[in-house]
Formats: C-alpha cells, sequence, structure tokens
C-alpha cells in the first residue's frame, strides 16, 4: 500500500513538473517579430490604406463623370482601373486587420492591460469588421466601384477605430523606443 | 514651375538612381549637399501628393501641357511613355504602395485619353474632350 502511495505521489510529481516546463512563459509574451508586425500593420493602415486622400481619390464620381464624356473603350479601360485598385485596397486593408487581430489575440492584454470588457468589444469589432471587408470586397467585384460607398465608408470608419485602440495598445512600444533613444542621447556608448 | 507633373519629373532626375539621394549644384554650393538633397526630397514628395490629389481632367491637362513643352512629336511621346512607363521611377522613395499604383493607373488612363484625342482630334484644346464629328 505504502509502495503504491509512494508510486502515485511520484507519478504526481513527474505530471506537475511536466506541466510547469510545458507552460509558456508569462514573463516574456509575444515575439519581438509580433511586435513588429503590429506596429508596422498599423503604420500601414494609417498612413497608407486609411489615407483619406487615396480613399476619396478612388472612389471619387467626378473622374467617372470625365471619362463618361468620352469614348466607351476609355470609360472601359478607367472603370476596370478603378475596379481593380478598389479590390487591392480592400485586400490589403483586410490582411493588415488580420495582422493586427493576430497580435490582440496573441500578447496585446500582457503589455497593454486592457480590460475584459474592452477586449470583448474588441474581438466582436474585428470579427464584423473582418465580415464587412469580405461584403465590399464582393460588392466591388459584382457591382462596380462606385455601388456601395456606405459600405466603403463604414469600413474605414471602423478601421480607423480598431487602429485607435491597437495605437494604446502599442503605446508601451513607443514609450521604450523613446526612452531608448534618450539613453543612446545621454550615453552615446550605448548600442 | 507651376505643375505639379513638371516637377516629378524633373525632381526625379535629380536623384541618383543608385543611392537615392538628390543633387543639386547650386543649392549645394549655397547650402550643404544634405540640406539640398532634403529639401529637394521634401519638393518631390509635395509634387506627388499635389498629383495624387488632381482630378483625372486636370492630370490630363498637364500631362498635354508637359508633351507641349517637349520637343518629341505627341505620337512619339505617347508610344515612349505607353512603352517605357517612365513615371514608375519618378515617384519618391517609401512612398505607399496603393499611393503609387493609384498615380500609375491614372497616368495609364491619361495616356489613353490623349492618344485617343490625337487619333480623332489632332490639336484640342486642353483638357476637352474632342468634338463628335459630323457624322456622328
Amino acid at each position: 500500500m505504502i509502495q503504491l502511495l509512494l508510486f502515485l505521489a511520484l507519478g504526481l510529481g513527474l505530471f506537475i513538473a511536466l506541466y510547469f516546463l510545458m507552460r509558456p512563459a508569462v514573463s516574456a509574451p509575444g515575439s519581438a517579430d509580433e511586435l513588429r508586425n503590429a506596429r508596422l500593420a498599423l503604420n500601414v493602415l494609417q498612413t497608407g490604406l486609411l489615407s483619406s486622400e487615396v480613399v476619396h481619390r478612388i472612389f471619387a464620381k467626378e473622374d467617372l463623370e470625365y471619362v463618361s464624356d468620352g469614348p466607351m473603350e476609355i470609360r472601359n479601360l478607367f472603370v476596370a482601373e478603378r475596379r481593380r485598385l478598389a479590390l487591392l485596397w480592400v485586400a490589403k486593408m483586410r490582411l493588415q486587420i488580420l495582422n493586427l487581430r493576430k497580435f490582440h489575440l496573441g500578447s496585446a492584454r500582457f503589455h497593454a492591460g486592457l480590460k475584459m470588457r474592452t477586449e470583448v468589444r474588441l474581438a466582436a469589432e474585428f470579427l464584423f469588421l473582418l465580415f464587412t471587408c469580405r461584403v465590399l470586397w464582393l460588392a466591388l467585384y459584382f457591382r462596380g466601384v462606385y455601388a456601395a460607398p456606405a459600405i466603403v465608408e463604414r469600413a474605414t470608419k471602423m478601421a480607423e477605430r480598431v487602429c485607435a485602440v491597437s495605437e494604446t495598445s502599442l503605446g508601451f512600444l513607443n514609450r521604450s523606443l523613446d526612452s531608448l533613444r534618450n539613453d543612446s542621447v545621454r550615453n552615446p556608448t550605448l548600442p | 514651375m507651376e505643375r505639379p507633373l513638371d516637377r516629378l519629373i524633373y525632381l526625379a532626375s535629380t536623384r541618383d538612381y543608385n543611392s537615392g539621394i538628390y543633387y543639386h549644384d547650386g543649392l549645394a554650393a549655397q547650402f550643404t549637399e544634405e540640406v539640398a538633397s532634403e529639401a529637394l526630397a521634401d519638393c518631390h514628395r509635395q509634387a506627388f501628393h499635389e498629383l495624387l490629389a488632381s482630378p483625372l481632367k486636370e492630370l490630363v491637362s498637364q500631362f498635354e501641357s508637359y508633351m507641349e513643352s517637349t520637343p518629341t512629336q505627341a505620337k512619339d511621346f505617347i508610344a515612349t511613355w505607353k512603352k517605357i512607363e517612365p513615371y514608375r521611377v519618378a515617384i519618391p522613395v517609401n512612398t505607399d504602395p496603393l499611393s503609387a499604383e493609384f498615380l500609375f493607373s491614372n497616368f495609364k488612363i491619361a495616356l489613353a485619353v490623349l492618344e485617343g484625342r490625337l487619333q480623332s482630334h489632332p490639336k484640342a484644346e486642353p483638357g476637352a474632350w474632342p468634338l463628335p464629328s459630323l457624322g456622328q
């Protein structure tokens, strides 16, 4: 009986040791790659894909009105080019949003200290935004660039909101970089 | 230079293909090479953004004026630009890919408009479409 208890205790001890060995390290959550990708995705969205200048020009109706006064082949070329650009825009936006979502699903909570409620709301926003991107892509593909201006506006607004939350989540990275820069200014020998 | 297109082409020509650094002897002599290069890069980016914000009609008009300012015949100019696509190397470095792609697309359409105009009406008012012929 004592022998059995000893074996059980040993087995339990091994099981606990195995659990602790297999558990991911809490002290270093999220790899540098993940953080860098999230920062990059945020920059691409904020400076390129959500830049109102480009989005406004892609969907501007005045250009369509201008080419509509000309020959049909030029109008067709224009419509095809705008459609290609609009689809490219949606696809790129969706990809960067997926990158941001990956960051939030993975390691954002360790750094940003988001509340549970905020996390749930953010998850819902990501889900709805990705769904909207899919709907928008289909609308642009089948019905053309000027078919869904309301969805374009909604997707842009939602993406901007998600970016704002992500910016807060990545704020710690900016602070760390700032302090590193200040340190290197104070002590130029630091790497 | 008033037209952003002229500025874009000129400023791109002052940039070294290998290093991406802008050179201007006059400015470098007056200030320093670094300052001159930075100033030219800023102007280049500004010209690019002005072109990006231009409606297609305005871009066609700029293209036509630029074409007329060169000694090359319109037909040859359009053929060369369609073949070589020199505008692809005329944008500033670190331009976001979607903005670049949008401008290239607009250039392509503008060239098609000018080509169509040239075929149906050799000389027309800048930015305007050719008048329909009597037969139409």
